[in-house]
């Protein structure tokens, strides 16, 4: 139990005013960062890690995990409200909390969403503390053809979010996958489809894509149905009335999916280079493969928002494993931190919980914190942002596309992207209007490139031979868990087939297609 | 309509020679005498908590602290393009004074992988003052605990796995150079993360890693990894065991600069005047420690001297490179 002690410890360190303060400071902070679309928590890290420059370290850890937290629940925020993801990993929580907002249920969706992170911010705490030693066996047993497979996992959900819809579906995903290939090929050094930009050299951002595709696709498409006219019944949330908390269906429905998704975004957390996206986009495709009703995918399901929510956030103390316990940072994010603890004087390798066990552990602590202060806080702030939802959409309408246009232009201050992102805001209305699936594109395009980079390591260090994957213990571990997650729908009927008592025919609503 | 239109162009040519008279403002009526007098406007290439970024702000802070420049200065993080968003911008700043910036190995190696519309010679240099140095290590679990051990390792194996950060970059060419020299083959695997790169090699898909020391000396003195060469002119201070290229017999590994630039014609009093300051700031023992810290090496060079070190190491990169069919 030493180190349930050393945890408490942590939390000890981090339970005096000034760090509460801090926490709640940074929480803030973060979730106005993070509301911005494009803005998510390593753009929030990497704006904010100025400022503590001049703290001492532990302040500045305690402010720095506090907003991170408040900037991954920011994103969701916009993802749930406007569709409008902050960062790759919240790109899923769109798929069902947007749908859910729309029936207006914005109220309940955040409430879930805060809970199921909040869970999830336990549970990867927890398993952080007991785990961190085997994990890190785990993270050190990753090379490029482990990595390939956990990505191919994760493309696995393509399948999931395409559904019936074959053909437009597969075209979606090419398009993503043209998209992912613009840039600087890293096997050759070459550039591809950079027509000689110099913006274009490091390829095209999730970011500016996702936003449009997402966020002004949507504004366009909802006008275009005369959104505008509506006198909105449509995001209607009373403050903290009667339909603001979650109902008990929302309860039973999504406390697995809550479960499920906090185990799996810890482990798959853990392998440096696939994180949180993978994690959420994986924990969708799960809990769409083992639902009773898969059809209220992507229409607004509970689960569905629930599993990825719950998955990203485990991710996030995930990628702290091979951080603390490796020194190797496995996110974007944690690579902010990292910089941070070298300005900080820290030398970041396998001996840093070592050498500086009350840094390590306070920084678990915070992170601990910082999702305590999450849920608390947002038991105030959620009636204000769905709130929002009361305004009229012509009034709204307008502001999301200031936003949208603000929230690019600040990540990289690019006007290059803030074109790419109107242009794919056109395109993400067109494909709406022909039945194509923007997710679908969005998806590719984030993996795609680390599919592609870890595919083309394995074959140079292989000398082009696939037999690699076969010959390295882990990844055919990996191997059995894509197979298994392949079967898993077909698995899933198959149970459910047998244990119902009824004919499959006699249940008539699970034929309705739309 | 073409009121609207019109009304837009006048906004327009408005904005266009409002930025001019800025740009040309800025450096007029500046003598040697009365420089500096203005704020100064600092550019960081890259996203804040890099290198980049850290060698930045603690010189800015230095240049505070001594009261070494008596305005205020203003730093600003102009990332995207691997630098070429950044640098393209002091390059835009022709003639003044006011501008300055820091170098990292981007600095060379992005105007040879894209067309930045400039290169190194376009700029004014004030100097050098340290450089990024290489660690050459394998994972502890491989038992190879001398250079000699690797080589024969890797003629022994044929063909080894090595791994770098990205391909036009000087990690490729120092694995190329030693395996060249040495007489070994190689397989170059990029990275784009060192993240990735590291797991790599502990988990045994890559044989060998050139890398940060920075970034990679914690594994070495956690005993996970075995540095077998390093490649500045003297030993790493954080680690002083392992042996020095030149010690082995290999000459002319590159480096990456760490220096300090001012646009395009910047007027030659200021670039006096950022070399005698600069010598003051690379006395104090904030930037000694700061060296040490990151585990660059001292390598201080002021003006035409930093021009010469920036064109033999493009040079080379270059020859290199095209041998090796990554340029063409």
């Amino acid at each position: 139990m030493d180190i349930l002690s050393n945890l408490v410890n942590g939390i000890g360190q981090a339970l005096s005013p000034t760090t509460l303060l801090l926490l709640g400071a940074g929480v803030l902070m973060g979730m106005i960062v993070g509301v911005m679309p494009g803005l998510g928590p390593s753009a929030a890290l990497a704006i904010l890690l100025p400022v503590t420059f001049g703290m001492e370290p532990g302040g500045a850890i305690v402010m720095l995990a506090a907003v991170y937290y408040g900037a991954m629940y920011g994103g969701t925020i916009t993802s749930v409200l406007i569709n409008t993801p902050g960062e790759s990993a919240t790109v899923a929580s769109t798929f069902d909390g947007y749908p859910l907002a729309k029936q207006g249920r914005a109220g309940p969706a955040l409430v879930m969403a805060a809970v199921a992170s909040f869970v999830a911010g336990t549970v990867g705490t927890l398993l952080l503390s007991l785990a961190a030693p085997v994990t890190a066996a785990v993270a050190t047993s990753f090379g490029p053809p482990e990595l390939f497979l956990v990505v191919v996992a994760g493309l696995l959900a393509l399948i999931v979010i395409v559904g019936k819809n074959r053909l437009l579906g597969a075209i979606s995903a090419l398009i993503g996958f043209a998209l992912a290939t613009v840039g600087i090929d890293i096997g050759g050094g070459e550039q591809r489809y950079t027509f000689g930009s110099t913006e274009l050299i490091n390829g095209i951002d999730f970011i500016p894509v996702a936003i449009g595709l997402f966020g002004v696709g949507e504004v366009l498409w909802t006008l275009y149905n005369g959104g505008h006219l509506e006198r909105l019944q449509y995001f209607d949330v009373r403050a903290r009335g009667s339909r603001f908390w979650p109902t008990a269906r929302d309860w039973l429905e999504s406390r697995w999916a809550m479960v499920r998704g906090s185990f799996l975004g810890f482990f798959v957390g853990c392998a440096p280079g696939a994180g949180a996206t993978v994690a959420s986009v994986m924990s969708y495709s799960v809990e769409k493969s083992v639902s009773k009703k898969p059809e209220r995918f992507g229409k607004g399901a509970m689960p569905g928002l629930v599993g990825p929510e719950a998955a990203n956030n485990a991710a996030t103390s995930g990628a702290m494993v091979p951080l603390l316990t490796l020194g190797i940072p496995g996110s974007a994010s944690t690579a902010v931190l990292l910089g941070g603890f070298l300005m900080w004087g820290l030398q970041p390798g396998p001996l840093l919980m070592e050498e500086n066990p009350d840094f390590a552990w306070g920084l678990i602590g915070s992170m601990y914190l910082g999702n305590v202060m999450l849920l608390v806080l947002n038991v105030f702030c959620i009636p204000v942002f769905a709130s929002i939802a009361r305004v009229p959409f012509h009034v709204l309408a307008p502001i999301i596309i200031v936003l949208c246009v603000l929230g690019t232009y600040t990540v990289n201050g690019s006007i290059v992207e803030v074109g790419i992102m109107l242009a794919c805001g056109v395109l993400g209305f067109f494909m709406r209007k022909f039945g194509f699936i923007p997710a679908a594109t969005v998806v590719a395009l984030v993996l795609g490139p680390m599919a592609e980079e870890t595919l083309r390591q394995t074959l140079i260090i292989s000398g082009g031979s696939f037999t690699i994957f076969a010959q390295r213990p882990a990844s055919v571990s990996l191997l059995c868990a894509v197979g298994l997650l392949l079967l898993l729908p077909l698995i899933t009927r198959a149970v459910r087939r047998r244990t119902s008592t009824a004919p499959v025919r006699s249940a008539p609503d699970d034929r309705i297609e739309v | 309509m073409r009121k609207r239109i019109s009304a837009l162009l006048m906004v327009v040519a408005a904005a266009v020679s409002l930025t001019a008279c800025d740009a040309t403002n800025a450096g007029s009526g500046e003598t040697a005498e009365n420089y500096p007098r203005r704020e100064l406007d600092w550019t960081i290439a890259f996203g804040p908590g890099g290198g980049n970024d850290i060698m930045a702000r603690t010189m800015v802070d230095l240049l505070k602290k001594n009261k070494l420049y008596p305005e205020d200065i203003r730093v600003e993080n102009r990332e995207g393009g691997s630098g070429a968003t950044g640098w393209g911008y002091l390059f835009s700043r022709r003639g003044n004074p006011y501008a300055i910036s820091t170098t990292s190995g981007s600095f060379i190696t992005t105007p040879l992988q894209a067309d930045t519309g400039w290169t190194y010679k376009d700029f004014t240099p004030v100097g050098l003052l340290a450089t990024d140095n290489a660690l050459f290590t394998v994972s502890a679990s491989s038992r190879i605990t001398s250079w000699q051990q690797w080589v024969e390792h890797a003629k022994r194996k044929g063909t080894v796995a090595v791994g770098g950060i990205g391909t036009i970059n000087v990690d490729y060419i120092l694995h190329a150079i030693l395996a060249k020299q040495a007489g070994y083959k190689i397989d170059y695997v990029p990275f784009n993360e060192e993240g990735p790169l590291q797991t790599s090699l502990l988990s045994g898909a890559l044989d060998a890693v050139v890398s940060n020391p920075a970034e990679i000396a914690g594994q070495v003195q956690a005993r996970k990894m075995t540095g077998l060469l390093y490649t500045g002119k003297k030993p790493l201070g954080s680690l002083p065991d392992i042996p020095t290229g030149e010690s082995l017999g290999y000459k002319d590994l590159p480096s990456m600069p760490r220096g300090l630039i001012l646009p395009p014609k910047a007027p030659e009093f200021a670039q006096k005047w950022w070399i005698e300051t600069m010598k003051k700031v690379v006395v104090t023992p904030e930037w000694k420690s700061y060296v040490a810290k990151n585990d660059l090496t001292e390598d201080v060079r002021w003006g035409a001297d930093f021009s010469a070190y920036l064109e033999h190491t493009v040079t080379e990169l270059e020859r290199i490179l095209r041998e090796q069919g990554a340029l063409k």
